[in-house]
């Protein structure tokens, strides 16, 4: 199911809501949020669901193992087995295509791909019980007793597709016991709305351009392109920051505090700064969990980065191109850590913004070709060498007819909202009224707006359910 | 970022104790407080700042704002006050409310019935079954089957359904297409916008378009089906069974790009070039001529569109042009006669010769062009006195479905069409030429939505048979795409026997048929888009 459909927000939400509110005792909360997980899950994938109860049953049992026998030699086993089972998952169902298609390439045989689906959000769900199996093993979080209170953890919907990846550690004593004060369920709803918003009212209305614009890339101009990877790396950061605010917002409602998953990413000023304000819980777990893995040696240092950006990339599709977009990543922060922190300081921020932009938004174009042909013509358009011109009426035409959304894109990538509501305008009593009640009406605004909009747009999955 | 957390000798997360409260909020300050830039540490002064101010009043502020650092001592301060946290809810109703409490219970009760609106609202009214603006059937509800549902189209299906059967299905996208559409930004120049890809320098682009129809087969399942058309021939059924069931706007394939232009109310359809294939398309009717020989005239007449006549000259470059590529046409036949279309529809085109609203022509325009294809034939051909002139009054065609522009929506147009005074016998076949029944020469457009008029000519889908008043011994097979379904009717008074024939959807060999009807001529006759992107149907209907 996703949550950008009517079906989601009309329909699964308000029998979720009113379910969950009858409930009393936190146990039943919980009974309640598993079954509605579940048809949450099983909507999209009526068989892969068994998929996932299988992942939690054996990282459930893995981590009792483990506490279990602390010390023992089955303690190694234990971790190792459900270590071994997670990658093997993601390996067979996300990778397996992918690698058979290079060996054949790479030995000219012709082994039968196997054709294999995506389970929908297998990429978030496992990372989500890889970290907690090490979690255990490192003795920073005690094993979940109840398969119960495991599972919740592992299925719970609002981040069971597209993340943000929730430690377990997070909502550890969330899932025996939570407060949910009037103010969550405000707070959650507001949030969900932000969301569904910048989803529906932006995102979506970018990928126009960016399908535009990049789609016919063989007849773009040198502007052209860069509108079309400015566009696409908005529309990616609306989509999938969207989908973070309203799994982030309807934690909230049933009283979990996720963390944020994304923090305006777009201010930073250099690539290191990007990646920790995007996508923060997937750089956090390879930060955590791969960057010091002593695989290295005495180079473990820059061993580490190239791993963790070699994972970064091919976590993001199987596909030779996410693998050379985390890698071009890994280059820039490389370099950056060679420069060091105070010597990047000493250049102007004009340069640095402009560099760590330029980077940026050239990546998202490589993350927008599959295909190695056109992502070359991307980087000829990109540098002037096309052959296309600077500038075409069409793109001429084409920003005139969106200079409203993209100035609102733009806006919105800066914390504007924290500003308004942390401006002398917000303080005090009077005004802390008002704030509150125009976030009202605007709040109940945009999701009378987002749900017209939806009528037209039958189908609108979010980018990261690739993933 | 990597080597922030790097204070541990080991490289892991540090090991902590486990206190079952605590443990997870002083970890996660932790590493929040390491990563916190300079700014969000002002924002969360700021914010502190605030909260000391209002402390008194409001013991519990701010728990909206994403603020890690203030969990450690939630549980100490609100512990004591609400032991038994589920029931916190409760509790707060019936304290009285603190002045936050009430603006939280406000706007989350604002929202609550925002939801629950929108879901009584669904799940009660009744739901739309057709979307006549977009010219086509709102998705079904899926049948169960226990296949459908492990392979998760039931569910699929069912939410499809939902979404896409809003009760006032079209009272939303008109509000869409008029109100928040128009907010993404300006027109541009004389009021233009640009739905679709990128039009200038089409060339690699409509070669790779080029290539991918050409492999593509014939594909008749987002069109009408045969059941559709007996029904709607013998009139027994709403033409709503006309109507295509695909999620996409109903189009002919190959006529129709999405790289449609507004300008003035009218939707133009940039048209990408041929480069080359409009050479194909010539070769593929030559063979016609040669496998035919000199008993048979082969005439070819394809059609230019709107986008030739009514295109601004400061926007020239957004399109190739049709011209160009006819000319080209033109020179590579052999033995084929050319019909010079553009000519005569440039002469009148200040008169209603092409929708606005519609990818198609007017019957005007095929009027004209008929004329001139009678001219090249030698047959006679009448003048409008032979004809009672039919006009229909707001008509909203396929460039609404494909573009959402209120320009095009708010501002119909006529559709005119012409009535021959004389009796005409129509017999319609399905694709094969079998099972032969009565028709009309008009389909009845009293049930039609006003989005379909043109489907009064005829349905691609099958062959049509023209029996006229004329003697002549005349008999005329039209290979056609829609365009050419407005020209038998104004051929009555040229030919004796007209079949009017769909390249896309013919089932038999062309050659076998031509000469199975005593064909003395055969025209081909289509819109340019369909001439070099369709043309090997063209082909193909000779090799069957």
């Amino acid at each position: 199911m996703v949550f950008s459909k009517l079906f989601f927000i009309y329909l699964f939400l308000p029998l979720c809501l009113i379910t969950y509110g009858l409930v009393r005792k936190t146990k039943d909360k919980n009974t309640v949020l598993i079954i509605f997980s579940l048809i949450f899950y099983a909507w999209g994938e009526p068989t892969y669901v068994f998929l996932m109860l299988l992942s939690a049953g054996v990282n459930y049992f893995a981590g009792l193992s483990i506490e279990r026998y602390r010390g023992d030699k089955k303690e190694k086993i234990a971790f190792a087995g459900a270590i071994i089972f997670d990658l093997l998952m993601l390996g067979i169902f996300k990778y397996s295509g992918f690698i058979v298609e290079n060996i054949n390439a790479l030995f000219g045989i012709s082994i039968p791909v196997p054709d294999i689906r995506l389970p929908i959000g297998i990429s978030f769900y496992t990372f989500q019980t890889l970290s907690y199996v090490v979690d255990v093993q490192w003795e920073t979080v005690k094993a979940q007793k109840s398969f119960k209170n495991f599972l919740l953890y592992v299925c719970l919907f609002p981040q069971l597709v597209a993340g943000p990846i929730v430690r377990y550690s997070t909502i550890e004593a969330e899932i025996e016991e939570r407060s949910v004060t009037i103010e969550d369920i405000s707070y959650g709803l507001n949030r969900m709305v932000l969301g569904l918003s910048k989803k529906v009212l932006i995102a979506n209305q970018l990928s126009i351009i960016a399908d535009n614009m990049l789609g016919n890339i063989e007849t773009t101009s040198f502007v052209g392109a860069w509108y079309g990877a400015f566009a696409y790396g908005l529309q990616i950061y609306f989509d999938f920051s969207g989908y973070s605010d309203i799994a982030i917002g309807l934690g909230r409602v049933f009283g979990f505090h996720f963390d944020e998953n994304f923090r305006h990413p777009f201010i930073c000023k250099d690539i290191t700064e990007f990646w920790q304000r995007w996508h923060i819980s997937l750089s956090t777990f390879f930060r955590d969990y791969v960057l010091y893995l002593p695989i290295f040696g005495k180079r473990r240092k820059y061993g580490g980065l190239f791993l963790v950006w070699l994972c970064t990339g091919i976590w993001h599709g199987a596909s030779w191109n996410f693998i050379i977009w985390g890698l071009y990543y890994g280059i820039f922060v490389f370099i950056e850590m060679k420069i060091g922190k105070k010597n990047m300081k000493k250049i102007p921020l004009v340069i640095r913004h402009i560099y760590s932009k330029a980077v940026i938004f050239i990546g998202f174009g490589i993350f927008y070709f599959e295909d190695f042909g056109q992502l070359g013509q991307f980087f000829k358009s990109i540098f002037g060498m096309g052959g296309n011109g600077f500038i075409t009426l069409a793109d001429k035409i084409s920003f005139s007819n969106n200079i409203f959304l993209i100035t609102a894109a733009v806006v919105f990538c800066f914390p504007v909202i924290d500003m308004i509501k942390n401006s002398r305008l917000c303080s005090g009593e009077k005004s802390k009224t008002a704030t509150s009640i125009v976030t009202t009406v605007v709040s109940a605004v945009l999701l009378l707006v987002s749900s017209v909009m939806l009528v037209d747009a039958t189908t609108n999955p979010f980018l990261y359910f690739r993933f | 970022m990597e080597n922030k957390n790097s204070n541990n000798p080991n490289n892991r997360p540090p090991v902590r104790k486990l206190v079952k409260i605590n443990t997870s909020a002083v970890q996660k300050s932790g590493n929040v407080r390491d990563e916190k830039s300079v700014q969000q540490k002002i924002e969360e002064l700021m914010r502190q700042k605030n909260q000391q101010s209002e402390k008194p009043v409001q013991p519990k502020s701010e728990k909206t704002v994403q603020s890690k650092s203030e969990k450690p001592v939630q549980p100490k301060s609100e512990k004591p006050v609400q032991p038994k946290s589920e029931k916190s809810e409760k509790a707060e109703d019936k304290k009285p409310l603190s002045k936050n409490n009430k603006l939280s219970f406000v706007n989350a009760g604002v929202i609550m019935l925002v939801l629950l609106a929108g879901f009584a609202y669904l799940l009660i009214l009744p739901r739309d079954t057709v979307s006549h603006e977009e010219n086509r059937n709102l998705t079904k509800m899926p049948e169960f089957s226990l296949t459908g549902y492990l392979s998760g189209e039931y569910t699929e299906g069912l939410a499809d359904y939902y979404d896409d059967t809003v009760p006032n299905r079209s009272f939303f996208k008109n509000m869409i297409a008029s109100v928040f559409m128009p907010m993404k930004g300006v027109k541009y120049g004389d009021g233009v916008t640009l739905h679709g890809g990128t039009y200038e320098n089409n060339k690699k682009a409509n070669q790779r378009n080029t290539a991918s129809v050409t492999t593509a087969a014939p594909d008749n399942s987002s069109e009408v089906s045969n059941t559709a058309v007996t029904s709607a021939v013998t009139e027994e059924t709403a033409p709503v069974t006309t109507l295509p069931n695909a999620n996409e706007p109903a189009a002919d394939n190959g006529e129709i790009t999405n790289n449609i232009m507004i300008v003035n109310n009218r939707g133009l359809m940039l048209y990408g070039g041929a480069w080359g294939s409009e050479l194909v398309y010539a070769d593929y009717v030559n063979e016609y001529k040669e496998r035919l020989g000199n008993s048979v005239n082969v005439y070819s007449m394809v059609l230019p569109t709107a986008v030739s006549f009514y295109l601004p000259e400061n926007y020239k470059d957004l399109s190739e042009s049709e011209k160009d590529d006819l000319d080209s046409m033109a020179a590579a036949f052999r033995g084929v006669k050319h019909v010079d279309a553009y000519t005569a529809l440039l002469a009148h085109k200040d008169e209603h010769i092409y929708s606005r609203t519609d990818h198609h022509w007017q019957q005007l325009g095929a009027y004209y062009a008929a004329q001139a294809f009678a001219n090249a034939a030698g047959v006679p051909f009448a003048g409008f006195d032979k004809y009672n002139k039919v006009t229909l009054q707001g008509y909203v065609g396929t460039i609404y479905g494909f573009t959402q522009s209120a320009d095009i929506i708010n501002n119909p147009e006529e559709f005119v069409y012409f009535k021959p005074k004389d009796k005409v016998d129509v017999k319609i076949y399905d694709t094969a030429f079998q099972n032969p029944v009565d028709g009309e020469l008009f389909m009845s457009t009293e049930n039609m939505s006003n989005s379909d008029y043109y489907l009064t000519f005829a349905l691609d889908d099958q062959i049509k048979f023209l029996h006229t008043g004329m003697k002549n011994g005349r008999t005329l097979v039209i290979f056609k795409d829609s365009y050419g379904n407005a020209l038998p009717s104004l051929l009555t008074y040229s030919f004796e026997n007209i079949y009017l024939c769909d390249i896309r959807y013919f089932d038999i060999n062309a050659i076998d048929f031509i000469k199975q009807v005593n064909a003395t001529d055969v025209l081909f006759s289509m819109n340019t888009f369909s001439a070099v992107s369709n043309q090997d149907y063209i082909k193909e209907n000779i090799d069957k």
